[in-house]
């Protein structure tokens, strides 16, 4: 008893010691990444004259928050922002923000957390919202400006600016329903292209393949591989919770090729239901593909069990076992590291399907609300509408700039550059559907159905009326 | 005699059916463990068994040639035998030897043959990205890229510990003083009272987040360690009472008669007698609160947030995985990184820990 108890201290011991020594050993570093003194304002003394009225009415005084904030006058003041970014791309934004916070010294101190969605309803109804919050679906912020809780930026930012830096339907998108009519309850920050189909460039070149430019060459080719010997397409749907959402993406992405914009957004809305011809058409295209095993990397079946982070890797084997994978611009960062870009990979557009429909482009993005009112707040989102608030972003890699005055040069890649192009010329723009459906049903049925369908377990017909049902919930 | 036998055979038999349990419950840990030391390709691709020796296929070196022109959708045939595609797909054996594509494509088949499989691939990469943080590459306007290193976990470890330690404490202290005045100090609506604590025991917390964090701005204690201090004692206020009174209460009431008879104070009962003879109680219930506060990760998310400076170590671990969970694998290291606190606690107090357990079983 005595012996074994001795041991056990030692180790306790040892334990304690080498987990301080670890700690105290990397500790050092860490204090680096803390904020920096912000640098010396622009004379103060000139900025100070007219900065009464600025202060009060934001905006017509002594020119707009964020001219006002450029001379140094929220010198001090902090807005807190929260997200649900982390990681990697938290720094990427923090780096995107540094030069503006030098400049104005207003410290954002952005808040990143993996329940956002959960969390930032809690926040909101306990009285503690953040200035700024980042909603990546905006049927979310849609729920959360019924209540009235989100500042209306109608008479906040300049309209005049708004409608010359972004896209008519950009706008469209971040006007919801408030408390009492029509608000302005956010605007794009990010956003990121969805209707890509991603393919390793120099085997696919090697291989003597061309890329298709329609719904039938596409089609001609995934046999051509078929017969070649390969599955063209890896799909992969696994996510966890939310298992489902990639084959959502295809379906939205199909419906904007096989019927109207107007159905679309009908659609979305609720008023067109999921067991419609329109929309059964659209999965009936998408399984052409996804039941026939011989087009999918490990048979359909594999498609469920398959993580959608996963799925792509068959691509960069030697020689490669799949071809394609439709993805949003996001997924590079699960690419394998040493796959260069414009290189070893590239991107095709999903062709259309239906020529009357044009070129529709499937998009998704970040909308900025604003929750407290304050000088210094209005400042940064009227910040947040200019392309250089994610300059440096755009430059790493990995989102599209939704604002016209961001450049094209900015792209450090060929491939980003011509997502963006893709993103300008677009016939049609559409929002990713289920995030705009309400949770029951986007994040819900839609996703479950899918699943049951693609896993077998439903069929078609079955699955659409079990998504539809999500509606009446 | 016979009797005896008997239970020594019954005794073994328990042993073996405990230890068998043991094992059950040990080898998802275990698991863990070692892929925490795998490299990140090979947890996707592979099983954690795999680092032990064991007999695999193995590339013999050969490989077989079909014809360009083969059709994939017909019966194969290779040597005389035809075989399916799905067959060749997922390896056929033929004679001890297994053929399997090697590239379908060209068309070609390896031969695989049996052998042993011993040199496990191991790597500390997770533990190093965990503990001293991601590298980050990001790409500069000329296409150049810098590395930027993120914070490891010593921030968010420190974080955690300056909440647990107090959040564990105040609470333990408060319902000790509770319980003795529950089972030994006479005073109107003791058993109201005492009924409606237990009765919070059945009230989920998760009830309470939103009027507490109203009240909380309201205060100003969002974000800060008193908050959290405070909700961790109130969420766990009425279990530690309650423990906390069953034990006490069973303790000889001679002790504290003979006490008072000597000219005691209440507070001199409870200092000199009370709390050495509940040592064993207060380590158990403190093993508990600590576990429960160290692991806790709804909470913290609700009252003191994600700022790195007072961020705890369950979030910091979740964060690790990235936006789009696409570093997953090293939430494994990270366990058990997060999991040396707790295993140390309960070594340091494990002794008590087993009297303890049965202070709330023989009720009062």
């Amino acid at each position: 008893m005595k012996k074994t108890s001795a041991r056990k201290w030692s180790l306790l011991l040892v334990l304690c010691l080498s987990f301080t020594m670890v700690l105290s050993a990397c500790g050092g570093g860490n204090n680096a990444s803390k904020n920096e003194p912000p640098a010396p304002a622009p004379s103060n003394n000139e900025a100070s004259g007219n900065n009464q009225d600025g202060a009060n009415n934001g905006g017509d005084g002594g020119g707009s928050p964020l001219d006002l904030a450029m001379k140094g006058e929220y010198k001090g003041t902090k807005v807190t922002m929260f997200g649900p970014f982390v990681d990697a791309d938290q720094v990427k934004f923090e780096n995107s923000i540094k030069e503006f916070e030098e400049k104005t010294g207003i410290d954002i101190q952005y808040e990143g957390s993996k329940e956002f969605e959960a969390t930032i309803n809690i926040r909101v109804d306990g009285g503690n919202a953040p200035d700024i919050a980042d909603f990546p679906q905006p049927g979310l912020l849609a729920s959360i400006a019924k209540t009235g809780k989100v500042i209306d930026l109608t008479n906040i930012l300049d309209q005049e600016k708004l409608k010359a830096n972004y896209n008519q339907s950009w706008l469209d998108m971040g006007t919801m329903d408030g408390k009492d009519g029509k608000i302005m309850a956010g605007i794009w920050n990010r956003s990121n292209v969805k209707s890509l189909v991603w393919y390793p460039k120099k085997q696919f070149e090697e291989a003597g393949y061309e890329v298709p430019q329609t719904w039938d060459e596409m089609m001609a080719l995934t046999e051509q591989i078929a017969k070649d010997g390969d599955a063209a397409w890896n799909i992969g749907i696994e996510s966890g919770a939310a298992t489902g959402w990639p084959a959502t993406d295809w379906v939205e992405d199909i419906m904007l090729r096989t019927t109207s914009p107007e159905n679309y957004d009908k659609w979305v809305k609720g008023e067109l239901p999921f067991t419609s011809p329109e929309v059964k058409h659209a999965v009936e295209v998408m399984s052409e593909i996804w039941l026939n095993k011989d087009y999918v990397y490990g048979g359909t079946k594999s498609i469920v069990t398959t993580a959608f982070g996963d799925a792509p890797s068959p691509m960069f084997d030697n020689p490669p076992k799949s071809w394609f994978h439709r993805q949003g611009n996001f997924i590079t960062s699960f690419f394998p590291e040493t796959a260069k870009v414009d290189v070893d990979y590239d991107w095709f557009y999903l062709p259309p399907i239906d020529e009357q429909y044009g070129k529709p482009v499937l998009v998704a993005g970040d909308i900025y609300a604003m929750f407290n009112d304050r000088p210094e707040v209005r400042a940064v989102m009227e910040f947040f509408t200019t392309g250089e608030s994610i300059k440096t972003w755009v430059q790493s890699g990995g989102v599209i700039a939704p604002m016209n005055d961001a450049s094209l040069d900015w792209y450090s890649s060929e491939s980003d550059r011509r997502m963006a192009k893709l993103v300008q010329e677009a016939s049609t723009l559409r929002f990713d559907g289920s995030d705009l459906m309400p949770g029951q049903v986007g994040a819900g049925t839609f996703w479950k159905g899918m699943t049951d369908y693609v896993s077998g377990t439903a069929t078609l017909d079955k699955a659409l009326e079990q998504i539809q049902a999500g509606w009446k919930n | 005699m016979v009797g005896r036998k008997k239970r020594k055979g019954s005794k073994t038999l328990v042993n073996i059916i405990l230890g068998f349990i043991c094992l059950l419950w040990l080898i998802p840990t275990l698991g863990l463990f070692i892929s925490s030391f795998r490299p990140a390709a090979d947890i996707l691709q592979t099983g954690w068994w795999n680092v032990f020796p064991h007999q695999d296929w193995k590339k013999s070196g050969e490989s077989v040639q079909l014809p360009k022109e083969t059709d994939l959708r017909q019966p194969i045939e290779v040597g005389g035998k035809t075989f399916t595609d799905d067959q060749l797909k997922s390896g056929v054996t033929v004679d001890g030897d297994r053929l399997m594509w090697e590239n379908r494509r060209a068309r070609t088949l390896s031969v695989m043959e049996k052998g042993w499989e011993f040199k496990p691939a191991l790597t500390l990469d997770n533990y190093k990205n965990v503990l001293s943080g991601k590298e980050y590459k990001l790409k500069n306007a000329d296409g150049s890229e810098t590395v930027q290193k993120g914070s490891g976990l010593s921030q968010a470890f420190w974080n955690t510990l300056t909440i647990a330690v107090p959040a564990t404490v105040i609470p333990v202290l408060i319902a000790s003083f509770a319980a003795y005045a529950f089972a030994w100090l006479r005073f109107p609506g003791r058993k109201t009272l005492f009924v409606v604590i237990i009765a919070m025991l059945v009230i989920p917390l998760q009830v309470a987040l939103i009027p507490v964090l109203k009240d909380y701005t309201a205060l100003g204690l969002n974000g800060s360690y008193l908050g959290i201090w405070l909700a961790h004692t109130a969420f766990g206020l009425p279990l530690v009472i309650y423990f906390m009174y069953n034990f006490i209460s069973q303790l000889p009431k001679d002790l504290f008669e003979s006490a008072f008879i000597d000219g005691a104070s209440h507070f001199t009962i409870f200092s000199r007698l009370i709390l050495p003879l509940s040592v064993p109680a207060l380590a158990s219930i403190g093993i508990f609160q600590f576990l429960w506060v160290w692991n806790d990760y709804l909470v913290s998310l609700i009252f003191i947030g994600n700022q790195p400076d007072v961020q705890v170590m369950s979030m910091k671990i979740a964060d690790l995985v990235g936006s789009r969970g696409n570093d997953w694998h090293l939430l494994t290291s990270a366990a058990f990184i997060s999991m040396l606190m707790p295993l140390a606690i309960f070594f340091l107090l494990q002794k008590y820990f087993v009297r303890g357990l049965m202070g709330g079983s023989v009720k009062g």
